[in-house]
């Protein structure tokens, strides 16, 4: 349909308001078939264990039923003589011929290991695996990365080419990192788009137990539908949800961890330290002399963490309605001291089914709360702090004689573990959703859907620093205390008509819709200092004196944004040979300028069932053979709110005739042509299954450009106000590869082994960073920043280069002095004191040119392990900690490997530089998740339906060249492969865990 | 028949159905409309009497870069003879910033001139935009307000204009608000542009001085921006303008509306606002104006504990001993500019640390090594910008300016009854204070040359006498730390041509700075000075 005129027709009639739209469902009225002969039987899989929720349907007509808990059905069938086909996920569907004389049948369904009549769940619908004409992957529960896992992403971390999720920080309040086919956006980030069955949420919307699959959809074709946000792909989060006629059930999965400090740098403690002055060494500041003490600063405030998750999730129904009820409980320390997080999610989620079936309506509810102790001001961790640890003499004293921290007076050099303990600090989040929604099969292949989703999600922040902290003891501000609040509210509405029917071999489907999300932010803070006492924290701010004395701070703010969309969609199966798909997505933004708020975004892909064909019906060992084809734009709603408006704000002092007034200014330069950044993507792919499915896989290849990217363009002003502009200037090409290989080697009775290979390659490339409007004289800028005391950019944007590249001087040797000898771009030598920002060079790039993963899962009688592992390759890594710190000159402690001499020749006695010796290789390979579990025999214990007990073990151990902590490290952003010195270090969790059902 | 009924029934639905469907698509409404909470915008926004002030305090807020983070301050001070920021042990090493600076080997991307660049443009912008409002009768104004308005934002855009053809010389003269790409103007066109404004705009600019125009370019101030225009015209277009210098000073002296400060640490105490030299200040303020942070890159971080401060300064920068070396002892500017030995604490008097007079390399020096700048008063619980109004234009420079274009113009002794008049209050014995006119026009009293680890000089370099050096002394030690001495330097001719501390002459193209590498980049009007 063309969407265009689709619009224009509504635009005629008449407005009615949003949440009304949702009840006229209910007055729909309906009929109720009739049948004519009775068929009942039982099915099991080949162990004989019977198959609950198996679909048996009366072929060419919708007359169906599915298996109860014990495999048994009964179905009345329309016509006599009928075919029924049985239908299970997992499970190859077959079709019986029905003779008159059959009233009791006995089914064996055989799995299907290459998964075709699996359900994939695709933008606003699903599709059988076998009809999908694009990139898309999805992880069933079964296959998840078990264990103390950060968010949802990490339970697909290694399972999925072409989607990178790493967890470069430790901290137990952070997420992962993720990336889908590279870079395709500036400011837009690479966070797909998360939807949480059907809504828009985020990757801790639901707790990883609550998960029953996760789809990801890779290609521009696939993720066309949802437009505006679809360029980094779309996640689809599917939780566990009850069935009708099911058994109630209870299932309990809970699990203990221990967590610790994946590796630790090798700074000198205070044996070493001792023996570096007698050897001669000297230093400055913080190791000026052994002040008596053997203290290891980074024990002092990390520990060994313990951690706790139980998760429960309630289970039922009945013929017409089930339900399914979960609540969730986290309580994750962090390695270091009370840094924590404690999460509690609830979900409850009713579907009840009107009118035989017809009506279909679902209401929802997710809450979650969630506490962390601050140990900075509104964040959970003070990086600060850690580099404290670090660079601390190891001789001082934690305390004083008197029982008083001990402090000296050294350029930024404070008492860590003083740091962490007078710090008094928390934060409470509540996250609320309410989900309703009604659909209503008006024919058996039209059905109409609305849902309404009412989000929330509020915080509330408080943080102190006694008169022991050094903001007193140091800096005289006697107890520092801060509050905060945000608040976020979001609508969101989508209406959907779907349509399907068949002609013979003709199969079509139709969809179109309409989407309504309205998003408002709005938060104040303040801060005040000068206490009469520390007993009150941050609970009495008032009491400080700080605001009298104009030495307290607050704000508020408020901020919303809309998008709306109008979208349809075909699909055309031709004799299960020939599939095509065309979607088309019209989305608005508020955010763009007012002649550019509405984008068009088509999908369009194809398929060939080669396998179908008459001419391969004889190649027996092919089991599945599929060439796919696709073309869509997707967009990406980039930057901040109310960029393309002119606005006014009162900003900074000025003395007027004796008194303080604020200055009124423009709070921006606004750009009126603000537009969707808008990415081009071509993919083509290849399913195959061979030997019963035995090895099967899939091979992509895409190509995506993205046009108009948003920027902060740096502009002249003059003209301008201020010196950059939200401006879509840069062109971005990635290209790449992506395999996915599955093999079951063995499988038997007693021992099944199953093994996955994933391979993924990305080509990046700055095309363009100009426009007609916008010109940069030269073709880059940089990016980056090391810093203090070095100062410098890391990193180079350059059109017609990679993003990540690392831009600096390239260090070749050392001279006698112990100073940097530098090769200059033209190969001529020079010393680093004579260097000047014109000999830098790109010295490497910070993005990995593939990933890959190889997991296995073996089972052997009630015994399954799981082993994962994982690597990157091909990138470079700039190692701050040793930029910083293996450096014997500094006024600091050091590593150790500061004292080894450079290239073998002289020990360093430069100033601390960006050079290439510190730019690393960062490849790797990761033995990431190993489980081990064992599940009880079903006739051990009779109250249980499963029980199943396991080991688990998150980044187990590396295998890298790499000197720093860990490998992965921060690839977001234009400056990639930082690996930063202040970062919480990542973790290593073991778990023991049990999973049983009731 | 049932399934006819059926059937019908089943249209009436999906006729209602898709009725209600459309109902429902329009309802959701496609208004994308923004809708602000926390700023106005400017089409609904209309200006009141009040708002007046604070849209042109745009105009004046950019001028507090002067003595904020690689400001101003930093551009005219550490290419000079005077202050050297080197490696101490807690870093400063900044990529090589200061060390170029030192060198006069700066580049494009350098950050002292392009905040000033990028803060001058900002204010000149601002300027415009309040005259094209008002122009457009956008603000509530009289037409005898707009007239005093548009002078006076024509008098600060000419104060940057002054900073600017210093600085970078050839840059692009803007006179109106709008969105053509800025065109490139010749330095003498620049300084042409500069007197003719101000000459016109004079007879518009108010010639009160208190409290309402304090901080605010009045006639005297203009006067003053002038008589510096004035002064270094040969320097920006080769011809010099004696005469004009000693006219506008002129115009300031007998307006009587200023006296020398009695004491000089008075002109930089935190409440010098009220100090009689004032002819233009930048008000600076801890709580409400916090943009100087000059102090922190000058003081070690213990002097947080001399000064009883809440801020731990960061220690840098220090004065290069040649320079210290010139003064006279008995000269009170000495100790009233520079913090020198034993430093107190300001709670029990002990020795905190001792300063001395040695500064081995740029490339290694310990935070001790070398004298502090302790000209600006460090108030107790003092944080990380200080409350002292910068004063930018002050009454001694009226008289310095004059006695040195007497100097120049064969009027040597009525120079030094002026120059002896302004040393006489830093010194105890009017003997040691009057200077003489022979003296003014002889020799530096800096002894010039590159020094070794030791101190020695072991470069000497360009010996030959600075003509009126004596005269470009007596101005280091008057505005020693004020953020001009580059600008001195360049004018007596010793900045492209002598070696000091690390420093060995580069050549005349580094009196101007080049133009920065993002400017060029995004204005393809814009040609490189020459040189670079």
């Amino acid at each position: 349909m063309n969407n265009t005129n689709l619009f224009q027709i509504f635009k005629t009639s008449i407005c009615l308001k949003l949440k009304t739209k949702l009840s006229f469902v209910l007055f729909l009225v309906v009929s109720i078939g009739f049948a004519q002969q009775k068929i009942s039987g039982n099915i099991t899989d080949a162990n004989g264990l019977p198959l609950l929720g198996v679909s048996i349907l009366e072929k060419n007509t919708t007359n169906g039923t599915t298996s109860d808990f014990d495999g048994n059905f009964t179905i009345n069938t329309i016509n006599s003589g009928s075919v029924l086909e049985f239908s299970y996920v997992g499970f190859k569907t077959i079709e019986i011929q029905l003779k008159d004389s059959d009233t009791n049948l006995k089914i064996t369904l055989e799995e299907d290991l290459q998964k075709l009549s699996e359900v994939v769940v695709i933008g606003y619908g699903t599709q059988k695996r076998a009809d999908v004409t694009s990139a898309v992957a999805t992880v069933k529960s079964e296959s998840f990365v078990q264990g103390n896992v950060k968010d949802a992403a990490q339970l697909i971390q290694g399972k999925v080419a072409g989607l990178s999720v790493s967890a470069p920080s430790g901290d137990p309040t952070t997420g992962t990192q993720i990336s889908l086919r590279g870079t395709s956006s500036i400011l837009g980030g690479t966070n797909p788009l998360i939807l949480v069955d059907g809504v828009p949420g985020s990757l801790s919307t639901v707790a990883p137990e609550d998960i029953e699959s996760i789809d990801v959809l890779k290609d521009g074709s696939a993720t066309a539908i949802y437009g505006t946000r679809g360029t980094n792909g779309v996640i689809i989060i599917t939780t566990k949800s009850g069935k009708n006629d099911m058994k109630s059930t209870i299932e309990y999965n809970g699990y203990a961890s221990l967590t610790t400090i994946a590796n630790t740098l090798d700074f000198l403690d205070a044996n070493e330290l001792r023996q570096k002055y007698d050897e001669g060494y000297t230093f400055n500041g913080a190791n000026v002399e052994d002040f008596g003490a053997s203290t290891d600063w980074v024990d002092e405030i990390t520990r060994e963490a313990y951690s706790q998750v139980h998760s429960l999730i309630f289970r039922g129904g009945n013929s017409t309605s089930n339900l399914t009820a979960s609540l969730n409980y986290r309580d994750i320390e962090g390695i270091f001291l009370k840094s924590n997080n404690e999460k509690y999610t609830s979900r409850i989620n009713v579907n009840h089914a009107m009118f035989d079936n017809k009506l279909k309506a679902n209401v929802g509810i997710i809450l979650s709360e969630q506490t962390f102790n601050a140990l900075g001001d509104g964040s959970s961790f003070n990086p600060y702090i850690y580099r404290q640890a670090l660079i601390r003499n190891p001789t001082e004293p934690v305390k004083n004689d008197d029982g008083s921290w001990y402090e000296r007076d050294v350029y930024f050099y404070d008492n860590p573990v003083a740091y962490i303990q007078e710090t008094i600090g928390q934060n409470r989040y509540r996250n609320t959703r309410f989900d309703m929604s009604l659909s209503y099969d008006i024919l058996d292949n039209l059905t109409v859907k609305g849902l309404y989703t009412r989000k929330g999600n509020s915080n509330i922040r408080g943080f102190y620093q006694t008169k022991n902290h050094v903001s007193t003891v140091k800096s005289g501000q006697d107890g520092f205390a801060s509050r905060g609040t945000d608040d976020y509210v979001g609508n969101y509405g989508q209406f959907t008509i779907d349509y399907k029917e068949s002609f013979g071999a003709h199969k079509v489907t139709g969809l179109a819709g309409y989407n309504y999300e309205d998003n408002t932010n709005e938060g104040f803070w303040v801060n005040n200092r000068r206490f009469p006492t520390d007993a009150f924290t941050y609970n009495n701010i008032g009491s400080g004196q700080g605001l009298q004395l104009g030495e307290a701070g607050m704000g508020s703010y408020k901020n919303s944004n809309k998008l709306i969309a109008f979208f349809a969609r075909v699909t055309y199966n031709y004799d299960n040979r020939y599939l095509f798909m065309a979607s088309m997505r019209r989305e608005g933004s508020s955010r763009f300028g007012a002649d550019n708020k509405w984008g068009n975004f088509p999908g369009v892909s194809l398929g060939w069932r080669v396998d179908q064909e008459d001419f391969a019906e004889n190649w027996d060992w092919l089991s599945n053979l599929k060439l796919r084809t696709g073309f869509g734009v997707t967009g990406i709603n980039a930057g901040n709110n109310y960029q393309s408006l002119s606005g006014l704000t009162y900003g900074q002092y000025f003395l007027n005739n004796g008194q303080w007034v604020r200055q009124l200014v423009p709070s921006r330069n606004a750009n009126p042509d603000l537009r969707w950044e808008k990415k081009e993507e071509f993919n083509v792919g290849l399913d195959f299954g061979f030997f019963d499915g035995k090895i099967n896989g899939a091979i992509d290849y895409y190509n995506r450009t993205t046009k108009d990217a948003l920027f902060n363009y740096s502009v002249p002003t003059p003209p301008y106000f201020y010196g950059s502009i939200a401006a879509n200037v840069a062109e971005i090409k990635n290209s790449g590869l992506e395999f996915l290989l599955n093999i079951t080697p063995v499988q038997n009775e007693n021992f099944e082994w199953t093994t996955n290979l994933t391979y993924s390659t990305n080509t990046n490339k700055i095309v363009s960073l100009s426009n007609d409007e916008f010109q940069l004289t030269n073709d880059f800028f940089d990016q980056g920043y090391t810093g203090e005391p070095i100062q410098i950019s890391t990193h180079r944007v350059q059109e017609g280069q990679p993003i990540g590249n690392f831009y600096g001087l390239k260090s070749v040797d050392i001279d006698d002095n112990g100073i940097w000898i530098i090769e200059r771009p033209d190969g001529t030598l020079v010393s680093a004191t004579e260097a000047t920002t014109d000999d830098r060079r790109v010295l490497g790039n910070g993005l990995p040119k593939a990933y890959y993963s190889w997991n296995n899962t073996f089972k052997y009688k009630n015994f399954d392990l799981m082993v994962n592992l994982r690597g990157a390759l091909d990138y470079q890594i700039l190692n701050f900690s040793r930029m910083f710190y293996e450096n014997p000159t500094i006024s600091y402690n050091t590593l150790d490997s500061a004292y080894d001499q450079v290239y073998g020749k002289a020990v360093l006695n430069d100033v601390q530089r960006y050079v290439s010796y510190y730019v690393e290789d960062g490849d790797f390979l990761k033995i990431d998740n190993v489980t081990l579990g064992y599940t009880l025999p079903k006739n051990i214990l009779k109250f249980t339906q499963s029980f199943r007990i396991y080991a688990t073990g998150l980044n187990l151990a590396t295998i890298t060249s790499y000197k720093g902590i860990d490998p992965e490290v921060n690839r977001e952003g234009l400056a990639p492969g930082n690996d930063e010195r202040d970062k919480y270090p990542s973790t290593r969790t073991f778990s023991l865990g049990v999973n049983f059902t009731f | 028949m049932k399934s006819k009924i059926k059937t019908l029934k089943s249209l009436r639905l999906i006729a209602s159905a898709l009725t209600l469907s459309i109902a429902v698509v329009i309802s959701g409404c496609t208004n994308l409309d923004e809708e602000v909470f926390s700023e106005v915008t400017e089409s609904s926004f209309t200006p009141s009497e009040a708002d007046i002030i604070s849209v042109m305090a745009s105009a004046y807020t950019p001028m507090r870069f002067v003595m904020g983070w690689q400001g101003y301050f930093d551009l005219q001070e550490e290419p000079g003879d005077m202050f050297i920021t080197p490696t101490r042990p807690n870093g400063w090493d900044d990529g090589g910033t200061y060390k170029r600076m030192h060198f006069h080997e700066w580049t494009e991307t350098q950050w002292q001139p392009r905040n000033t660049w990028i803060n001058c443009f900002n204010g000149i912008n601002s300027a415009n935009r309040v005259i094209l409002q008002i122009e457009l009768g956008q603000l509530p104004v009289s037409e005898e307000q707009a007239a005093a308005i548009i002078a006076e934002m024509r008098g600060v855009r000419a104060l940057y204009y002054s900073m600017l053809i210093d600085t970078h010389g050839n840059v692009p003269i803007i006179a109106s608000y709008s969105d053509e790409l800025p065109v490139q103007s010749s330095r003498a066109d620049v300084y042409n542009f500069i007197v003719s404004e101000l000459t016109e705009v004079i007879p518009d600019l108010s010639e009160v001085v208190d409290v309402s125009t304090y901080g605010r370019i009045t006639k005297w101030a203009a006067y003053h921006i002038l008589a510096r225009v004035y002064l270094n015209a040969e320097v920006y277009t080769g011809t010099p303008q004696w005469a004009n210098v000693i006219d506008a000073c002129d115009e300031i002296i007998n307006s009587d509306a200023f006296i020398l400060s009695e004491n000089y640490s008075d002109i930089f105490s935190t409440n010098n606002e009220t100090n009689p030299e004032m002819v233009f200040a930048i008000p600076y303020d801890q709580i409400f104006a916090g943009q100087w942070n000059a102090h922190m890159k000058m003081l070690l971080p213990d002097h947080r504990l001399v000064f009883g401060m809440q801020a731990q300064p960061w220690g840098g920068s220090s004065c290069n001993p040649q320079f210290i070396n010139s003064y006279n002892p008995n000269d009170k500017r000495l100790s009233d500019t520079w913090l020198m030995g034993d430093q107190l604490s300001a709670t029990d008097g002990s020795v905190v640390m001792t300063l001395i007079n040695e500064m081995p390399s740029i490339y290694d020096c310990e935070f001790t090594e070398g004298f502090r700048c302790g000209k600006y008063e460090i108030a107790p619980e003092a944080n990380g910008s200080l409350s002292v109004d910068f004063p930018f234009l002050r009454y001694t420079d009226v008289l310095m300016m004059k006695a040195e274009a007497l100097l120049r113009t064969d009027k040597s002794e009525e120079a030094a009854t002026i120059v002896t008049q302004i040393r006489m209050r830093s010194f105890d014995d009017a003997t040691t204070a009057t200077v003489t006119g022979a003296e003014l026009i002889g020799n530096t009293t800096v002894q010039y040359g590159t020094l070794d680890e030791e101190g020695n000089i072991d470069d000497f370099g360009d010996q030959t006498t600075v003509t009126y050096g004596r005269f470009l002394d007596e101005l280091g030690w008057e505005f020693a730390a004020e953020a001009r001495r580059r600008s001195d330097m360049i004018r007596f001719g010793v900045y492209q041509t002598k070696n000091w501390y690390n420093h060995t002459p580069k050549g005349d193209y580094t009196t101007l700075f080049p133009i920065g590498l993002e400017e060029l980049n995004t204005n393809s009007n814009l040609d490189q000075n020459p040189g670079y």
